[in-house]
């Protein structure tokens, strides 16, 4: 059995995982992208999602079992390989439709949504975590990078990886930048559901994470990318060779805890809330029908650019506020703009 | 800023949203919770959080800073300023409010509600008390 092979049954398992424990990252009121009583949740909710669990694993288990039989030793054509991962994607669009179906039946449970919204008149700290000066880090390395390059730019020897010997760097300080775009839009111009009280702690505490999350993810960019530039110089090369994982395993481990974290306190952070505590606050403040297959939001009325995302953790653009097409444009273009830099 | 405050908006009321948040506002003021040098939320924060159009919170922070309760300064936000000197009486304006109150004083008694009580109602308004 093949190394493609055993990442086709990870894939096949994970995705079963994922789609399982989705219902369980919302928000308490929300079952399958659709706002809901909390009772409803406890009670018959409760079996729809048992339901929609074993179709998921069903499924799966079918996928598994059509990847055990299609495998065989001798084939070594591309044919194999190709029934293999159309097996994959279909149990992947299985869990999907599975979702899809288990949202049909909760929305004949929709509440509608509430005519009142109530806003905190307190400010909130919309500012970067650690500071203007701790999210210039990433271009700080970088640019350090870049004039150490540029010291040794005669002793690099020629090779595919010296094309363009900055290429490495540029991309990285791209991608660094949409990074804290994306953090900084996502503290300045997502709502605050709940107005005050733990429930506003925890939501804001939630937010600030993601934000967290995405200024470090502009750190492990900024910093692999620099070890990847600086590898290439003599001398250098030798001294980092081997000590990669110096980097890498705090990073991990870090993505890690903060992953677990999420799953932990589910969507906006309300799982880890006393329920008396999270009473007064009712969905996400977004209304079910912006909601496009429970997955994308699309609301021009909505000044929000970010809304928190109902299907899975964290949170997702506002396909219909103007700003956020212009991100949207960004990670597009920023594909082909890494391709004619890397290659 | 005294406890935690809220603004709230009914999207089905009558009364436009610019003047709903406004008087949620004058109402915190009138009563000492927003005391002169509080900083109100920036209006893009407050009309995120509200789901309405920045024009609308920029609408009703107009109206009180025009009424002399707040200070708007660009970037910084408005600020709660000290309303210490008597405004002239804007005869109009008060007619106007008095012509509402008794059309909803006129509703209140056609809901079954008496003189007295609601002289008992608008009293404790009067005096800073809630319903």
């Amino acid at each position: 059995m093949t190394s493609g092979f055993w990442a086709l049954m990870l894939v096949v398992t994970a995705n079963a995982l994922l789609f399982h424990l989705i219902p369980r990252l919302s928000r308490p009121d929300i079952l399958f992208g659709v706002t809901v009583s909390e009772a409803y949740v406890a009670g018959v909710g409760r079996t729809l999602v048992s339901r929609y669990r074993m179709t998921v694993w069903a499924g799966a288990a079918a996928a598994l079992a059509i990847l055990l039989l299609l495998q065989s030793p001798q084939d070594d054509s591309g044919r194999g390989a190709m029934l293999m991962t159309g097996v994959m994607t279909g149990s992947i669009v299985f869990a999907h439709v599975a979702w899809q179906l288990a949202r049909q039946k909760a929305r004949a449970h929709a509440l509608p949504p509430s005519d009142v919204r109530v806003a905190s008149l307190v400010t909130r700290d919309t500012s970067l975590p650690g500071g203007a000066l701790f999210a210039a880090g990433p271009f700080a390395i970088l640019l350090a990078t870049a004039l150490l390059r540029y010291a040794y730019l005669d002793e690099v020897p020629d090779g595919p990886d010296t094309a363009n010997p900055f290429g490495q760097l540029v991309f990285g300080a791209v991608f660094v930048a949409m990074m804290l775009t994306m953090a900084v839009t996502l503290a300045r111009r997502s709502r605050q559901i709940a107005a005050d009280g733990p429930a506003a702690s925890a939501e804001q505490r939630f937010r600030r994470v993601n934000i967290l999350g995405l200024v470090l993810a502009a750190y492990a960019a900024a910093i692999l990318l620099s070890a990847v530039t600086v590898k290439s110089i003599p001398g250098f090369g030798d001294t980092l060779s081997g000590r990669g994982w110096f980097v890498l395993v705090p990073l991990m481990l870090l993505n890690f805890g903060v992953t677990v974290w999420m799953l932990r306190v589910g969507q906006g952070g309300l799982r880890a809330v006393a329920p008396a505590a999270r009473r007064e606050v009712h969905g996400d403040a977004t209304p079910d029908h912006a909601w496009i297959f429970g997955m994308y939001y699309v609301n021009p009325r909505d000044p929000a650019m970010w809304v928190e995302n109902r299907f899975g953790l964290g949170y997702t653009l506002n396909f219909g506020n103007w700003r956020a097409w212009l991100l949207i444009v960004a990670m597009m273009l920023f594909p082909m703009f890494a391709g004619r830099l890397l290659f | 800023m005294a406890g935690t405050l809220r603004v709230s908006l009914n999207l089905e009321s009558p009364v436009p949203a610019y003047r709903q948040i406004a008087d949620d506002l004058r109402r915190h003021l009138v009563d000492g919770q927003l005391k002169p040098g509080d900083l109100l939320p920036p209006i893009r924060q407050l009309a995120l959080d509200l789901g309405v159009h920045f024009n609308t919170v920029a609408l009703a922070y107009r109206l009180l800073a025009d009424e002399g309760w707040l200070e708007l300064k660009r970037r910084r936000g408005a600020t709660v300023i000290a309303r210490n000197a008597p405004r002239a009486v804007d005869r109009r304006q008060v007619d106007g409010l008095l012509r509402q109150l008794s059309q909803i004083a006129a509703q209140l008694r056609s809901a079954g509600m008496s003189s007295r009580q609601i002289s008992a109602a608008l009293r404790r308004l009067a005096e800073g008390g809630s319903l």
